[in-house]
């Protein structure tokens, strides 16, 4: 019976095709969800950064070395099993995954931010005070508008990057694809197969990503070379 | 077991630093045979993107992209069990894990490569020759240098990258730092303290290791200024 089998046989990953599908759904979840903390906290601290105060500077510089210099790997196991237990709080799988994620993630972008808001040429903040808007209305109007057309292709790498690393919170148990994958391989002893499904599947959602990013930056460029403003000067 | 009974106990460490630090040598070696094949890896694909041939270039772009877009733990899983299995390659876990880390590494290290050769212009060759130098004498001493300093800092970022990445080949087996914790905790019931201690010794080399690509970056971005 075992002769009789084809070599590359997909019918067992035809047919749990629901099961991975719904992890796939479940890490681009965890995926977004990780961003959309990381880019809230990045730009806190990317603002911190650049503040004036010492202590709040030297935080925020802490801050994304830290998250820049660990391992997600790392810090998903001391979260899920480490911190839990010693401080026990019993955290669902899920939100500690994505938390982990989203405050790796922030570190990554409050650079990119910072970088993003100290490329705006300061003669902008300079006309908008003059102006008479205060600091804050010039930072929300006049910085951030352009900043975020220089960070959204660093922002879709790191949105692509966060996509990849959805595969590592299976460790902890999050039931996204790479979980269910593993599961379904060991179960129909047909790992090549499955593995090679869901690279297939990550392929697929970083393409399109990517591809998606690609046509947004070129209708910003687009858009930015028909903007008098930057011709002028 | 309602209230928190869990009691900090750092004298573990202690205890279990020359495994924890064992773990550690093992994971580096890992790294350094990944970067090793990535630097391989990426210099095949680099020229193969290069190339003139239409078919030669496409393919290795596709390789790059391929590469780079699957995730290094379905990578690692799916060269330990899924291609070693099918094809009967018997591959050790260290060795999927470096394989692994040396596919992923090799697609980013392609992009620097290329980076660095399209980054020397025509015309030095050009001058390098019309000067008298044979190809080998332009290759050493006029191409290689400048690309050199375009290619040394991101390849230190790359191989922080794979460093980092490295952590992960535990899940195959490897007995790394993360494994030797795990172990260790098993029987202690410490993980805080064991995960804490990994995470810092982590923290610290790839900060330092980054600091010292940036130092370099300066360095040679400032000895092009002058030169």
């Amino acid at each position: 019976m075992v002769s009789a089998e084809p070599f590359f046989d997909f019918t067992s990953v035809w047919s749990s095709m629901g099961i991975l599908l719904k992890g796939f759904g479940l890490a681009m979840f965890c995926a977004t969800a990780a961003i959309i903390i990381a880019i809230i906290l990045g730009l806190i601290v990317a603002l911190m950064r650049l503040s004036s105060v010492k202590a709040i500077k030297t935080f925020a510089f802490i801050y994304t070395q830290l998250f820049r210099g660990i391992p997600l790997y790392v810090l998903v196991i001391w979260v899920y099993f480490g911190l839990a237990i010693a401080v026990g709080i019993n955290m669902p799988a899920i939100m500690a995954g994505v938390v982990t994620l989203g405050l790796l993630n922030s570190g990554y972008l409050a650079e990119t931010f910072r970088s993003g808001i100290t490329a705006i040429d300061r003669g902008q903040v300079e006309a908008g005070m003059a102006l008479g808007l205060s600091k804050r209305e010039v930072t929300r109007t006049i910085v951030l508008p352009q900043a975020f057309r220089i960070i959204i292709p660093p922002l879709g790498n790191q949105y692509v990057d966060a996509i990849k690393d959805t595969a590592i919170l299976s460790i902890v148990g999050v039931p996204e694809l790479m979980r269910e994958t593993q599961q379904l391989a060991d179960l129909h002893y047909r790992p090549f197969e499955f593995y090679t499904f869901a690279g297939f599947l990550y392929l697929l959602a970083v393409l399109t990503v990517s591809r998606g990013i690609a046509i947004l930056e070129k209708k910003l460029s687009a858009h930015s070379a028909q903007t008098p403003v930057n011709t002028a000067s | 077991m309602k209230t928190n009974s869990y009691k900090i106990d750092w004298n573990v460490i202690d205890k279990y630093m020359p495994e924890l630090l064992k773990g550690l040598s093992i994971t580096l070696e890992i790294s350094a045979v990944g970067m090793a094949l990535a630097l391989i890896f990426g210099l095949m694909m680099a020229v193969g993107r290069l190339s003139t041939n239409k078919f030669v270039s496409r393919i290795s772009n596709a390789a790059v992209q391929l590469c780079r877009s699957i995730p290094l733990f379905v990578l690692l899983f799916w060269v330990y069990y899924g291609l070693s299995l099918k094809f009967n390659i018997l591959l050790t876990e260290f060795q999927a894990g470096a394989l692994a880390l040396g596919i992923t590494g090799g697609a980013y290290m392609a992009e620097v490569f290329r980076g660095g050769l399209l980054a020397v212009s025509v015309g030095q060759t050009e001058a390098g020759l019309a000067i008298g130098l044979n190809k080998g004498q332009v290759f050493r001493g006029v191409v290689l240098p400048q690309a050199l300093r375009v290619v040394i800092p991101p390849t230190v970022n790359v191989y922080v990258g794979l460093l980092k990445g490295a952590t992960i080949v535990s899940v195959i087996g490897v007995s790394d730092m993360i494994y030797v914790a795990q172990y260790v905790s098993l029987d202690t019931f410490t993980p805080f303290e064991l995960y804490t201690v990994a995470g810092l010794i982590f923290v610290c080399l790839t900060l330092s290791i980054s600091g010292f690509a940036y130092l370099l970056e300066r360095r040679l971005g400032r000895s092009r200024a002058h030169g």
